[in-house]
């Protein structure tokens, strides 16, 4: 496998290995297609569209959109992507990179839910590293600077070959709200939107909105103001926040984030920053492919420099030019403008990144000089730091401020509680970061696929995915900040590995989501297998210490330990790889050599995994009990302090487990909960069973109903 | 525990049994076993009650017995009924008042935990709990932004010298934790004082025979005499000493740098005073009472006055002390007693029983010792915990973490929860974090 492989190497249809030839022969040559010819065909007039209906809308093209739309259509739903401007679907508004501690985790289990940003990394990633590589597999963070045209190229392409998939042109003017669903709880459900100019109504049964910064959102560059939502681009139209707000009533509130100036790379004396090496063998994100579409040796390097006192001093003498900085709207404290680096954390120097844009880019990016003055202002700081004493801005930083919808409003599956149909995530939620988005696009266009097509909404717990700890964190405590993932908000972080994301999500994908494709599927089976019959190998391996010693000379095996060791327990030492004990035990051990580095892992973290089990096992079942989001908790006739009321009255925790975490809610109201929540299932059930023994009949008709469903996911998933 | 290495008694059948600490095979006491075999139990889960006598010496010794026991641990505030709830065990009117139940049981753990947290050892484990949760916040900004950000490579290493401090401390603490030991071993209560004051006779009225011999005679005790008894539940062992005086007796020489050096361990001492020896004019008593106490103790420990020979004071002498010597300053609790009459003795007895109540803790429910066995074993895992640290610093710092995360966990069962949250504010107060 490999480039060498395709004997033709060509720019412009590029082909890209995927994993092994015994999962996908089929997709062994997947190219990308042409896309001036793809995209023309895309109805950039609606006329035919109107009155059409459509199971899911997604509104946005960013990260969160473009993985909300194809996580729908996979799970088998009619979608329609609606975004303002075709040709920036898939565009990194902010860094050219992914991946990272924390956000890593994030890309892998995306991946593993067949989501598109892992592949997408892979293809464009011009410079790939595994950060925290001598931290414990646990943390390592999986990151790949990219090509900014090669990602939206393959965004792109993916989602004009996705069955059930449309992408449409145009400007979202209003949600279109009617009365709610008596069945089911909520006080507003949702029907479709209506696009500007034009009026056309298109219907559909629920509605995704990822708008990024673009609701309500304004740009600041010095002391000018406009409305937008990314450079270059008019924000969502007013009526939309006026719809979320007035109409729906949610809570919504103002956040701000910025960007770096873009520099011009030939400007820039590179000689005088230290450069900074790729690895030397790329890793791909995705748990389906072996190897990345950039060769090792064609990897792009970045530079690291420092600020000086110089970048100070502009900064505090323009503080007054800089209306952005003023505002006191929150904005993130770890990825924050020079401007408050300084300013909180003065006569430091600071680490300034400056990363290549892309193979053809003639732009470097400064990674950690994201700044609002004024342009000529930014020329002057930038100026300041040695590697850029002559250098030019191409695009001005700037800041953005926009409109978030308080998360605790929402249900785990990233549905609005209060209005049927209408799912929101990335910014719109209060998060940051291109990976956070992701993450939630997936899991709200799974979800809007399932509301619309009838199926029970699914959710992550915080125990068996960072994606998990995310949602669970937006609904249940809320943002005061911009929202990032670090490893240290999992609990579970020893159990949570990037390594082992598609053992964790990929048969549930499948199995209880429909979000998998049956080749992943597949594939997932088989190395859950080929791992837990390598282990069993392993333990199978039972020896005294000496002929240990004898097998493995080179190995420090203390000798007072009459005791027997198994593989496993040899494999935990730090010194002993797979390897190692393959060639001492070919016969049993030698055909799992391509998973040498996972039984590694497997076997140092399984000690420590199997103590968590526990705990996790208690989390899960308080998070499978469920409570009603209708409860009237003033009235609950349950013994319940005022205060505890008014709290879950506010957050209205989904499930017990998540009504344990809020501050202020002691052990006395989980136990009254608890027992709120046996007896009403009790009653729901002996309920349940007089309808099933009422209507068995109308019941036949649905399951054949529901199996026809299924039956087209599966269409879909084979034909990848 | 009892007859473990028998067969298990049968199900629901109370037993009289002897309860013996698994690790040293001593007995701790007699009582009451009763094993349920699940699902017919509170819990739903296989369960054992053990009915024993009250004292919280015996309390303390069985929980500690059992949390040796792996696998053992105390249960969560509430765990008990919870899990009886998630087997589904609790019907609806069983359940009616439960979580009030529970409310009042954490209520009151919590204000007994806030008042133990007032005190010396609350601040020392705040302490602890600050300085992990700082070394926590260290190790977790090393793994989430080393990477991209300035983070000086000395914090890892500064972290090491906290949490090996820590686990040292930690350990010490646990060693010489001295109220447990109080009530395993009985609070050390020393009678001291003047040869000729009465101390033998206090001795003897005390644990109510004749255990020291009594003499008109100065110097008739020259050893130290033990005796151990029972003060209202708590175990008291009772020395007397020798009467301190200059002597060029070498034995009685001996006896008297013993009696000084039990006085150094007591934790309480009865300094006996003859009341006849006090100046006639009352208003000096209280000058002359501290001027001796200075002479009898090294620095002013935990002591009583006890005013011996009472009766051979003129009643109204003995009131005008009585009210003159009630609360004063630099004097501790003065009680006026007569062995020979018993006047006094059973106010002189209710002083000596709060004092000792005091030096084991609150035990009048039982519930301190507990406490203080939960506290332990937290301490305990809190310990080991850091000791995970250390083995995989070097090898996987996120197995390292997971040591103080834990260690951070249990400490914090104690002084309060610590949520991601409040990790997170350190690493951005200590770090300049960016992107």
């Amino acid at each position: 496998m490999g480039h060498e492989s395709n004997g033709v190497s060509n720019r412009d249809t590029p082909s890209f290995n995927f994993y092994s030839d015994r999962c996908a022969s089929h997709m062994l040559r997947k190219k990308l297609p042409f896309l001036h010819s793809l995209l023309s065909p895309v109805s950039r007039h609606v006329g035919h569209l109107a009155g059409h209906q459509y199971d899911v809308i997604v509104v946005g093209g960013g990260h969160a959109g473009t993985e909300a739309a194809a996580a729908a259509a996979r799970v088998g739903a009619e979608t329609l992507l609606i975004t303002q401007k075709i040709h920036t679907i898939g565009a990194l508004s902010c860094n050219p990179s992914l991946g990272g501690v924390g956000k890593g985790q994030l890309v892998k289990e995306v991946d593993a839910l067949d989501g598109l940003c892992g592949r997408a990394g892979d293809w464009a990633g011009i410079h790939f590293s595994i950060l925290n590589r001598r931290k414990g597999p646990a943390v390592w963070g999986p990151r790949a600077q990219l090509d900014r045209q090669r990602y939206r190229d393959f965004i792109q392409s993916e989602l004009l070959s996705t069955p059930r998939l449309t992408v449409l042109e145009g400007s979202v003017e209003e949600l279109l709200v009617t009365e709610p669903n008596p069945e089911e709880p909520g006080h507003h459900r949702v029907t479709g939107i209506r696009l500007a100019n034009g009026s056309h109504a298109i219907s559909a049964r629920s509605v995704v909105l990822t708008t990024g910064t673009f609701l309500s959102g304004s740009l600041f560059v010095g002391q000018t103001t406009s409305p937008g939502g990314r450079i270059g681009d008019a924000p969502s139209s007013p009526g939309l926040s006026h719809t979320l707000r007035e109409r729906l009533g949610l809570r919504t509130g103002r956040l701000r984030t910025g960007t770096p100036p873009r520099i011009v790379k030939d400007s820039v004396d590179l000689s005088l920053a230290k450069l900074h090496l790729p690895d030397s063998h790329p890793t791909p994100f995705s748990f389906l492919n072996t190897h990345t579409h950039c060769k090792p040796e064609e990897q792009l390097p970045c530079y690291l420099t420092f600020t000086t006192p110089g970048v100070e001093r502009v900064v505090r003498e323009s503080l007054q030019l800089n209306c952005h900085i003023q505002q006191d709207t929150k904005g993130p404290r770890y990825c924050p403008s020079i401007e408050s680096r300084v300013l909180r954390f003065p006569g430091r120097s600071h680490q300034v990144w400056l990363e290549p844009e892309g193979v053809t880019s003639d732009l470097l990016y400064p990674q950690g000089l994201s700044m609002t003055m004024p342009p000529d202002i930014q020329l002057r700081l930038i100026r300041e730091i040695p590697p850029m004493r002559r250098a030019e801005i191409h695009t001005p930083g700037y800041g953005v401020q926009y409109d978030f919808v308080c998360p605790t409003q929402l249900s785990p599956a990233l549905q609005v509680k209060s209005t049927q149909g209408l799912f929101l995530a990335g910014q719109i939620n209060g998060t940051t970061g291109y990976e956070e988005a992701a993450a939630q696009g997936l899991w709200a266009g799974a979800n809007a696929a399932r509301w619309a097509l009838s199926m029970p909404t699914v959710t992550l717990s915080r125990t068996e995915s960072y994606i998990g700890v995310l949602i669970d964190d937006l609904v249940s405590r809320g943002v005061t900040e911009p929202y990032r993932m670090f490893t240290s908000r999992a609990e579970f972080r020893t159990s949570l590995r990037p390594d082992n994301a598609d053992l964790r999500l990929t048969p549930k994908g499948f199995e209880e989501v429909g979000c998998v494709s049956s080749v992943r599927y597949q594939e997932s089976l088989r190395v859950r297998n080929s791992l837990q019959d390598a282990l069993t190998a392993l333990q199978a391996l039972f020896l005294s210490t000496s002929s240990w010693k004898k097998k493995l000379p080179s190995v420090p095996i203390s000798e007072t330990k009459s005791t027997l060791l198994t593989g496993l327990d040899l494999l935990q030492y730090n010194d002993v790889t797979f390897e190692m004990l393959a060639s001492a035990f070919p016969e049993s051990l030698s055909s799992y050599m391509e998973f040498a580095q996972r039984l590694k892992i497997e076997a140092v973290y399984k000690p420590h995994c199997d103590l968590n089990k526990k705990e996790i096992e208690r989390i899960q079942r308080e998070e499978n009990m469920s409570l009603p989001q209708d409860i009237d908790y003033f009235s609950l006739p349950v013994s319940l302090s005022d205060e505890v009321r008014e709290i879950l009255d506010r957050v209205r925790p989904s499930t017990l487990g998540a009504a344990t975490r809020l501050e202020g809610i002691t052990p006395a109201a989980v136990v009254n909960l608890l027992n709120y929540v046996r007896v009403t299932e009790k009653k729901k059930e002996t309920h349940r069973n007089q309808r099933h023994q009422e209507a068995r009949g109308i019941l036949k008709v649905n399951l054949s109903e529901k199996k026809e469903k299924k039956v087209r996911c599966r269409e879909h998933t084979l034909k990848f | 525990m009892a007859g473990f290495t028998q067969r298990l008694p049968p199900p629901r059948t109370a037993l009289l049994r002897s309860i013996t600490d698994p690790r040293s095979t001593e007995v701790l006491d007699r009582g009451l076993v009763l094993w349920f075999p699940a699902p017919r139990s509170f819990s739903g889960e296989d369960s054992v009650e053990f009915h024993i006598h009250g004292g919280p010496a015996v309390i303390t010794a069985v929980l500690q017995a059992l949390g040796s026991v792996p696998g053992l641990r105390p249960a969560e505030a509430g765990e008990f009924t919870r899990r009886a709830f998630q087997a589904g065990k609790l019907g609806l009117t069983e359940v009616e008042g439960l979580g009030d139940l529970i409310h009042a049981e954490t209520e009151a753990q919590r204000r007994q935990a806030l008042r133990q947290m007032s005190g010396e050892l609350g601040r020392l484990y705040q302490d602890w709990s600050d300085r992990l949760k700082r070394c926590l916040a260290h190790v977790e900004a090393f793994i989430d932004f080393s990477e991209d950000e300035l983070i000086e490579d000395g914090v890892l290493n500064r972290v090491d010298v906290s949490v090996r401090d820590l686990q040292a401390e930690i350990e010490r603490h646990l060693k010489d934790e001295r109220r447990g030991e109080r009530l395993r071993g009985g609070v050390q209560v020393v009678i001291a004082g003047a040869t000729n004051a009465g101390k033998s006779s206090l001795l003897n009225k005390l644990c109510q025979r004749p255990a020291a011999i009594v003499s008109p005679i100065a110097g008739t005790t020259r050893d130290v005499v033990e005796t151990a008894l029972d003060l209202g539940g708590f175990p008291v062992l009772l020395s007397d000493t020798a009467g301190l005086r200059d002597s060029s007796d070498l034995v009685e020489r001996e006896g008297v740098r013993r009696a000084l050096e039990r006085v150094e361990q007591a934790d309480l001492t009865l300094v006996v005073v003859d009341s006849a020896h006090l100046p006639s004019e009352v208003d000096r008593a209280a000058a002359f009472l501290r001027e001796h106490l200075s002479s009898v103790l090294p620095d002013t420990g935990r002591c009583l006055l006890v005013l011996n020979k009472a009766d051979l004071l003129p009643e109204k002498q003995r009131q005008k002390l009585d009210m003159e010597l009630r609360g004063v300053s630099g004097l501790p609790a003065v009680c006026l007693i007569s062995c020979q009459t018993n006047e006094g003795l059973k106010d002189f007895l209710t002083v000596l029983h709060s004092s000792v109540k005091t030096l084991c803790g609150d035990p009048l429910f039982g519930a301190p010792t507990l406490t203080q066995a939960r506290h332990r074993a937290h301490l305990q895992r809190c310990a080991a915990a850091l000791a995970q640290y250390q083995r995989y610093r070097d090898t996987d710092l996120a197995l390292a973490a997971e040591g103080v995360r834990v260690a951070v966990t249990s400490l914090g069962r104690i002084t309060g929860r610590v949520g991601a949250e409040e990790i997170l504010d350190i690493i951005f107060k200590d770090f300049c974090i960016g992107k």
